[in-house]
């Protein structure tokens, strides 16, 4: 309950986990408001918003614009979700071998890190989707790829920190593996900016996939946000409605994201809770 | 086709263009800039028929013919032609008084030397153009004699600038054409001479103080420009930077609205040549489309209308056939065939699988199947994307795949591995150059793109292109065509979808660019700029 308390005491992240929950809802009722499938060619071509039972308008098949949002919200946190995820998994593994057995290992560890960080993370991702071919999983895997090093960097430094530490060395002195100690002492004590650094993750995920849908290496048969834009660019001219509602869609999914993210921020680490 | 009456009829456009009553209203002078989208690899057309080596190239060769707008052949290099009672003999009769850009003199020889030495050897279609030519005689420097092992009357339509251009023996002869200078350094007998090309920037070419049409080429210079992002080269268009840009340089929605503006022009005209048609193969050797039911039920369902309407802004002509409807032009075309409606037949669709006993499961599903859809642009997946929808109500589960371009090839034209694949041929001027490609069992040819991907393979059909090919008589070539059209709408291993329609943008400044059936692929000797 002193988390809520602390996370409450700041509005803008309150205000982005209704945000939130909102966007959760829609994707989880999508297919009660909107049972066609998203894709489903359902009416007049280009209508503008409000016209011929299209609440958000048409796109150039005659797609609805709002069914599209609904369902692309699934796409969209599903993707930021499971990406992160993996992500996670994967740095905190690599990150706590790392930090925790140190010297040879860490150098290894490291320089493979390192050498992920220095491709862009973007350009990374659009080879890796690519080279697999356009689909809900290897999209999740490219951009687990590119995310986990941030992850990794974080998780040595904190174990790093935490391995001489009493506690620790009191569980070596009675026995403890080393599995046990990594996973049972020193991961608990960590855990606060994993959190934040994963619900960051999670919006950077969901930008990663918007542009590779609006570069076409969306997965073709599933809705999502950024095919809705890409679709859409070429007529932003004459159908602005097309690609301005998914896109505002993406901007209060993230917006809302980074908030609560903050606002973990705020709530855990413990050298910030008496700021208001 | 009455060649002597044409004949005169050029000799009298010339005349006309000489006479002090046209000179006014053409202006001599001028630089013409355009687009050329994107940068040529080379400009080899005899080596290449990649699409932006043809807007440069023919403007610096000649062809042995042109041909005008309504596919009839105009003399270029050869000032006529006769074909042997057989058929099997086919005579040129050079234009004497000819030169090379570098002044060296054209002869029969270089005719000889362009279609044995080069064309069928090294040039994409050149070989299947040219397959029946078994020597070439000169007697003597402006007559050379093709002597064929079959009749060719197609061979007649493959003889354009764009298609087989007059390469000069003397700066080829002993060497490799796939490695000679004069790939980009060209030396052509064609109205304008190459004198610069900026890699990035533009190719200039000038005027041939020497070219053999007197008073001919009205322009002073033209450059070709490569602007590779398609924003940039409407904002070219709209500022007058560019004047001419064809083949899809300025995007169909871009071209839409130049076209309601004041000072600029979109035209349909210049592709009849080229012929292009988008359609849908099937793998005909693995279900389900082994099945020709399946095949008809897919090209009844769709709503070609649809297609052209919203996806390619309203320019294209629903397919009715397997030829397009600009072969009637030489009379070669079927019209009212079955399982080919404008916008789609859903309940005779369902009535074909139903009565080939092709049943919905539990689900209501009849079939799933994968859609390939070539690579070249959003177009083609908003195409593949409609296709999926209207396929939906007919049972028939879709897959959407999009691959890069080489994997795409690969998949289609040497694994096979593929059920239904969306693409799009250039037709050409003579069904057995663009259209017996697709159907011939010796066109099933594994690794070589664009082909007999479907496999399709029937003898019946296979006599009938082997008679359409050798047949000279107009008439019975008609009918044959006619049977292999009523044949292949029933069989189906191709649907065609639609003739796609190219757009050409162009400035009102810019006269007479398109007198020529080649359109962007074609010499602009008339073409004008008035200010």
């Amino acid at each position: 309950m002193a988390f809520w308390r602390l996370f409450a005491r700041n509005r803008s992240a309150v205000m982005g986990m209704i945000i939130l929950i909102l966007i959760f809802l829609m994707a989880i009722s999508a297919p009660l408001f909107f049972p066609a499938d998203p894709f489903s060619l359902a009416g007049q071509s280009m209508s503008p918003p409000g016209e011929n039972g299209f609440l958000l308008g048409s796109d150039s098949l005659g797609r609805d614009v709002a069914a599209g949002i609904a369902h692309g919200a699934k796409t969209s946190l599903l993707i930021g979700l499971l990406a992160t995820l993996v992500a996670v998994f994967i740095g905190v593994i690599m990150g706590a071998l790392a930090g925790y057995y140190g010297g040879i290992v860490d150098n290894l560890l490291m320089r493979t890190t390192e050498m992920f960080q220095t491709i862009p993370s973007f350009l990374f991702a659009i080879l890796l989707v690519a080279i697999m071919k356009p689909s809900i999983e290897s999209i999740v895997i490219a951009i687990a790829v590119v995310s986990w090093p941030a992850v990794a960097r974080l998780v040595r430094g904190e174990f790093l920190s935490l391995r001489n530490r009493e506690f620790v060395l009191a569980c070596h002195t009675l026995g403890m593996g080393d599995v046990r100690i990594m996973l049972g002492e020193i991961l608990p004590n960590c855990l606060s900016p994993i959190i934040v650094i994963g619900s960051l993750m999670v919006a950077t995920a969901i930008l990663i996939e918007s542009g590779l849908a609006f570069l076409g290496l969306g997965d073709p048969n599933i809705m999502s946000w950024g095919f809705q834009i890409g679709a859409g660019r070429t007529l932003l001219r004459s159908a602005w409605w097309v690609c301005t509602f998914p896109g505002i869609a993406i901007l209060l999914t993230v917006l809302a994201i980074n908030l609560v993210g903050e606002g973990l921020n705020d709530a855990l680490n413990p050298r910030l809770r008496d700021r208001s | 086709m009455n060649f002597k009456a044409l004949l005169m009829g050029a000799t009298w456009a010339i005349g006309l263009a000489l006479s002090p009553i046209t000179a006014i209203a053409q202006n001599s002078g001028g630089n013409l800039v355009y687009l050329v989208q994107p940068e040529p690899p080379s400009l080899a057309s005899f080596l290449s028929t990649s699409g932006p080596i043809g807007l440069v190239a023919p403007k610096i060769y000649d062809g042995l013919f042109d041909y005008d707008t309504d596919l009839q052949i105009v003399p270029s290099l050869a000032e006529s032609y006769e074909v042997s009672e057989d058929g099997k003999t086919v005579t040129f009769k050079l234009r004497q008084g000819v030169v090379w850009h570098d002044g060296a003199p054209f002869t029969s020889a270089d005719v000889a030397f362009t279609v044995m030495d080069v064309l069928k050897q090294v040039h994409p279609r050149g070989p299947n153009s040219f397959r029946e030519v078994t020597s070439i005689d000169t007697p003597d420097d402006y007559t050379a004699v093709f002597n064929l092992e079959n009749p060719a009357p197609y061979m007649l339509r493959a003889l354009s600038v764009y298609e087989s251009p007059m390469v000069p023996k003397h700066l080829l002869e002993g060497q490799d054409p796939r490695n000679s200078d004069l790939a980009t350094n060209p030396v052509g007998t064609g109205p304008f001479r190459f004198v610069e090309w900026r890699k990035g920037q533009y190719i200039r070419l000038d005027k041939n103080e020497n070219y053999w049409k007197p008073g001919l080429p009205l322009l002073d210079r033209i450059v070709g420009r490569f602007i590779p992002d398609a924003s940039t080269r409407t904002a070219a268009m709209e500022n007058g930077e560019v004047m001419y840009g064809a083949y899809g340089a300025i995007p169909n929605i871009d071209a839409v609205r130049l076209r309601e503006m004041d000072g600029f022009s979109v035209t349909t005209d210049g592709y009849a040549m080229i012929n292009p048609m988008a359609l849908i193969e099937f793998n005909t050797t693995k279900p389900p489309f082994d099945n020709p039911a399946m095949r008809r039920a897919v090209s009844l369902v769709m709503d070609r209308q649809f297609l052209i309407d919203n996806i390619w802004f309203g320019y294209g002509k629903p397919a009715t056939s397997a030829l397009s409807s600009n072969f009637d032009k030489v009379g070669l075309y079927r019209s009212g065939l079955p399982n080919y409606p404008a916008t789609g037949d859903l309940e005779a669709a369902i009535k074909e699988l139903d009565d080939a006993g092709i049943m919905p499961d539990a689900d209501g599903v009849r079939a799933s199947i994968t859609l390939d859809l070539i690579p070249y642009g959003e177009d083609w997946r908003r195409a593949g994307e409609y296709m999926k929808q209207a396929m939906k109500p007919l049972g028939i589960e879709v897959e959407l795949r999009y691959e890069d371009v080489p994997t795409w090839l690969n998949r289609i034209y040497a694994e096979y591995d593929f059920e239904m694949n969306v693409n799009y041929f250039y037709q050409l001027p003579d069904p057995v150059l663009g259209v017996h490609r697709h159907y011939g069992t010796d066109q099933i040819r594994q690794g070589t793109h664009f082909v007999n991907s479907s496999r399709y393979s029937n003898p019946e059909l296979d006599a009938l292109l082997a008679a359409g090919a050798q047949e000279p008589d107009a008439t019975k070539r008609a009918e044959i065509y006619g049977e292999i059209q009523e044949i292949l709408a029933t069989d189906m291993p191709v649907a065609n979808l639609f003739e796609m329609e190219f757009l050409t943008v162009y400035n009102d400044k810019l006269a007479d660019h398109a007198t020529s059936a080649m359109g962007a692929y074609g010499p602009f000797e008339n073409a004008s700029i008035t200010e």
